[in-house]
């Protein structure tokens, strides 16, 4: 049927002996869909419907969304879409989510972005969170350094699943930015009247036009209400809830700050001044042969050795304090000379300690090295980050060293 | 005087019945009864993201959403669905059962799949900002006496939430409401008068309550109206609250709608043209801080301006007798928080005398025909104001506007111009869901009765026939059924429940007191005094609970051991009572079980 007939075209058909008219939207299996004049959607069996008459759609249901408001200017912040809710709009007649061809006439009118600043957009990509690889993580390193050469804030808009990792991997392969790199998503589709995306993006970009923030920051709701965003550190931060607005939340550091409804930033004293007397540095490379893996009791061995053989590097989510199983820790003492091993806890919060249990102390002994505070996923990225840019042994040296804040001897909380 | 709703006005009316069904909200799995306890609150704004309606109104809406802040308060019946952090769950089937049941009920033709669409609502009443719903049956009718009334949809949505308080520029809503489901019934605009929409809708309602599950409480049925007369648009009528008050808002809705079909044509006689619509506000606080007028004087200290403007040829028509244009432009305004404006026609008023009003007229250089308004406002909102001015006053030309009304009291205000049909778009949370033959040939078999059926049903069971007309009428019939199924008394039962007209909450009581009466322990004479003074139930209750069918099988457990009794006296207590525990564990308290047992023992004891 969806040959002949085209989306929007007018059509009348029988069904159940009554006579049915609408819009014909699509078709979904064995049903298609049509949109009656009232707004509402309804499905039909194809065999059961006979359609009497089908028209040609009238030209005014075209889509023409989308226009760009500002131009280029010197100055200012550049939103790149990479993806994700944040940066796709619902079809209305269709119900398909589609992706953005530019924030501006979708998230804000006009009046409202001028008060923020310069603003332009680009679409760098457009794909799923997780189907995010360490190739876009370059790609999107050299496209923030290289805007930032033009003089450009930037505000990455990314889908939420896997922001973390995002703000990680640009954390470590951009030093020294000389402008703000800021992440943002959305929990709720843009469609949505209560949709978080507005208040995180204005947020992000009044952030990234404003402040002095040196830190790659992800920016979201702190709670189920409007009223303010936390600014977290992009190797600090991390999703911990499904669905929920405030999913994000710094672990085993304050955030950064907050923003409040008014757009108000007020920054804590932990964050990290930009400083444009020195040099950025881009490192784009990353290697892709290191694993990250979470130990649990049960774990096959042979499944266990295959991945660290395989790996030029892994990080081990250990139990508590950062153990895994004794069995495992001689197997793993072959590889002291030939891999990092890095060892971090699935408690997440709190540091690991491998000189309390004596299965700590023979982890060391084999060469594991315990990464203190950091994060599973921080610490996979910056394994990668490392093997791809730096000799084997400075590597080792660097993975539980602070480069960018993303491990600490010191917690408060 | 000769009504204004007689046959000569051909009067269309619709109705939009809604039905609270009773179980689980419809996209989570929370009881649609909390206990009401609030466990915290949180608030939100809104966006509005999908712009159907006119620049105008589109520019009012976003004014009024600028500064608006909708808080939740959160109850022990609501969890992340409701919270919009969770996204919905399959919606509950016996839910679309009982929409299925309803529209085979009204003759419908049931669709093949169900599709959720998603109606944009920005009034903060949906957390989302959105209201869920699905058509489930179209194109029925429903008889009532001679007259075939159309059906064009029965839908299956959720409940918003329940406003509990309005102060500034927030609105607070509690969640308990939001996500139960409802049965809407939409009937096509069949009924000719206010009178015949009352009973429909009476009628209508005993139907639908057939299918059981529905919230019999007074706020659980409310009834959306949808009214046109001849030379006239439609107009919606939203939220009116009682059977009774169908007819009174409709009447006066008529006597609006005749009137401002009348002011069109004075107007057109008056050779008021679209051109001529042009509002100019001229700034007068220099001169108006020296009348003696508070509202002025008010308006000038709170930093607006004082604007006069000429309303054309609309002297007379803006307050005397039924013409009440007047009140038309001031609703527009309240809208976007405007609360209101002066006009000539309910002048001299306000301090404002004779001379002040020949100082204005002059000024604006009008003519015989020509009124005029004065209102306080800040310079920002000035354009705004113009705009919803020259617009109300443009379509006064054309008699009545399509739009969206709230019934206040017996009254209508306006809300908002009527939504569009591209204010929906799919919910993409929920897939489809196809409506089997099964789920068909389920519900064709489970369908309830009809009216005159269950009356026979009544009747069959002892109840009088006037109760069981009554008991139909008050949604009471379920309850009275149960009750006298279980406890017998069809005559007593029907007419005190008819009387007392239980809520939801009631029933347990009625099961104890019924109870008491079926076991002989109460006169019939003690029902409404305990009906009526719960603490005296209190006693009864706990004594009651002990059913002598319980108590009676404790016995018949005990006798059966007899022999072991006999045999080892009192310390047969220990095995015979592991004995009946095992059976009454969970079913009364241990304490109550023993007492039994020992007691049972000891007769059996002492026979000997």
């Amino acid at each position: 049927m969806s040959e002949t007939i085209k989306f929007m075209s007018k059509v009348t058909l029988k069904w159940k002996g009554i006579t049915v008219s609408g819009r014909y939207i699509n078709e979904i299996g064995d049903f298609i869909i049509i949109k009656l004049d009232n707004g509402y959607n309804m499905s039909f069996k194809k065999d059961g419907i006979e359609i009497i008459e089908a028209l040609e759609p009238d030209a005014q249901f075209e889509n023409n969304n989308h226009k760009k408001v500002n131009g280029n200017k010197v100055g200012g912040v550049v939103i790149i879409g990479t993806g994700g809710t944040i940066a796709s709009y619902v079809d209305y007649k269709t119900g398909a989510v589609k992706p953005l061809k530019n924030f501006q006439e979708a998230l804000f009118n006009s009046e409202e972005l001028e008060t923020l600043g310069n603003i332009e957009d680009e679409i760098l990509f457009n794909i799923f969170s997780e189907d995010m690889e360490p190739d876009h993580w370059i790609e999107m390193a050299r496209k923030a350094y290289e805007r930032m050469k033009e003089g450009k804030a930037l505000v990455f808009a990314h889908g939420t699943d896997t922001m973390s990792f995002s703000a990680s991997a640009l954390s470590f392969m951009i030093e020294n930015n000389h402008y703000p790199i800021i992440f943002t998503g959305s929990q709720r589709s843009s469609d949505r009247p209560s949709s978080d995306a507005y208040f995180n993006l204005k947020g992000a970009i009044k952030l990234a036009a404003t402040s002095d923030l040196g830190d790659v920051s992800v920016v979201m709701h702190s709670d189920m209400s409007d009223d303010f965003l936390s600014i977290h550190k992009g190797v600090r931060v991390r999703k911990m809830h499904t669905s929920r607005r405030d999913a994000f939340k710094s672990i085993n550091d304050i955030e950064l700050g907050r923003i409040d409804s008014m757009l108000n930033i007020k920054l804590n004293d932990n964050y990290r001044k930009i400083k444009r007397e020195n040099d950025m540095i881009l490192y784009d490379k990353f290697e892709k042969m290191v694993s990250l893996i979470y130990y649990y009791p049960g774990i096959d061995k042979e499944i266990f050795y295959k991945q660290i053989d395989k790996s030029k590097g892994s990080i081990i989510a250990g139990t508590g304090l950062g153990h895994i199983k004794n069995e495992f820790v001689h197997y793993l003492s072959q590889y002291r000379d030939e891999k990092i091993i890095g060892v971090t806890s699935q408690c997440l919060y709190g540091s690991v300690n491998l000189n309390v249990y004596s299965t700590g102390r023979n982890m060391l002994s084999a060469g594991l090295i315990p990464l203190k505070d950091m994060l599973p996923e921080t610490a996979y990225v910056k394994l990668g980050f490392l093997l791809g840019n730096f000799e084997f042994q400075r590597a080792k040296e660097l993975l539980n060293t602070d480069m960018r804040g993303e491990i600490s001897d010191r917690r408060t909380n | 005087m000769r009504s204004l709703t007689d046959a000569q006005t051909d009067v269309r009316i619709g109705l939009e019945i809604h039905f609270q069904l009773k179980g689980e909200k419809l996209f989570c799995r929370c009881p649609t009864e909390g206990k009401g306890n609030k466990l915290g609150s949180f608030w939100r704004k809104l966006r509005a993201v999908s712009g159907e309606v006119s620049s105008v109104d589109k520019a009012a809406v976003m004014e009024m959403e600028k500064e608006r802040e909708f808080h939740y308060e959160i109850t022990d019946n609501s969890c992340l669905v409701e919270f919009d952090e969770e996204p919905p769950h399959t919606p509950n089937g016996e839910n679309i059962d009982a929409a299925i049941k309803a529209s085979l009920l009204l003759n419908c033709k049931i669709v093949d799949a169900l599709n959720f669409m998603r109606k944009i609502v920005i009034d903060g009443s949906n957390t989302s900002g959105f209201q869920r719903t699905a058509i489930v049956g179209i194109n029925g009718y429903f008889e009532h006496g001679n007259k075939k009334i159309g059906i064009s949809t029965v839908c299956l949505e959720e409940e918003a939430s329940r406003k509990i308080d309005e102060k500034d520029n927030k609105i607070y809503y509690s969640l308990e409401r939001l996500g139960i489901p409802l049965i809407e019934v939409s009937t096509s605009p069949d009924i000719s008068s206010p009178k015949e929409a009352r009973e429909v809708a009476k009628n209508l309602g005993m139907l639908i309550r057939r299918i059981g599950k529905i919230q019999r409480d007074v706020d659980s049925i409310r009834q959306d109206l949808n009214i046109s007369i001849n030379g006239g648009n439609r107009v919606e009528i939203k939220g009116v609250q009682s059977l009774s008050a169908i007819e009174t808002v409709l009447e006066n809705e008529i006597k609006r709608q005749k009137s401002l079909i009348d002011i069109s044509q004075i107007l057109k006689q008056r050779g008021l043209n679209q051109d001529d619509i042009r509002i100019e506000f001229i700034d007068i606080a220099n001169e108006a801080i020296k009348w003696n007028s508070n509202i002025i004087r008010k308006g000038i200290e709170q930093g607006n301006k004082i604007f006069i403007f000429k309303l054309p040829k609309l002297k007379g028509l803006l307050k005397n007798g039924n013409y009440r244009l007047g009140k038309e432009l001031a609703d527009r305004l309240r809208v976007i928080g405007i609360g209101g404006m002066i006009h000539s026609d309910e002048l001299p008023a306000y301090g404002i005398n004779e001379s002040i009003i020949s100082w204005i007229r002059q000024i604006l250089n009008l003519e015989e025909n020509d009124a005029f308004g004065i209102i306080a406002i800040p310079e920002s909102k000035s354009a705004l104001v113009k705009n919803i001015l020259e617009e109300r006053v443009a379509q006064s030309l054309g008699g009545v506007p399509a739009e969206t009304r709230a019934a206040i009291g017996d009254e209508t205000r306006f809300m908002r111009p009527l939504p569009g049909s591209s204010r929906m778009y799919p919910e993409t949370d929920i897939p489809l869901i196809i409506i089997t033959k099964e789920m068909l040939e389920k519900n064709i078999k489970d369908l309830p009765k009809g009216v005159d059926e269950t009356i026979k049903k009544l009747e069959s069971l002892g109840i009088p026939k006037q109760e069981a007309m009554v008991s139909l009428d008050l949604g009471l019939d379920e309850i009275i059924e149960e009750i006298v199924k279980k406890y017998g008394n069809p005559t007593v039962a029907s007419s005190f429940i008819n009387r007392v007209r239980p809520k939801e909450k009631d029933k347990e009581k009625l099961n104890i007191i019924f109870n008491l009466l079926n076991q002989g322990k109460i006169p019939k004479e003690a029902l409404d005094t305990l009906y009526q003074y719960p603490e005296k139930l209190e006693e009864l209750i706990t004594s009651s609970k002990q059913t002598p069918q319980l108590e009676n099988r404790i016995r018949e457990i005990v006798q059966a051991r007899r022999e072991l009794i006999l045999e080892r006296g009192e310390n047969a207590f220990k095995p015979i009572m592991g004995e009946v525990m095992k059976e009454m564990r969970g079913k009364l308290e241990g304490q109550i079980i023993s007492k039994i047992v020992r007691d049972e023992i000891d007769k059996i004891i002492h026979e000997k």
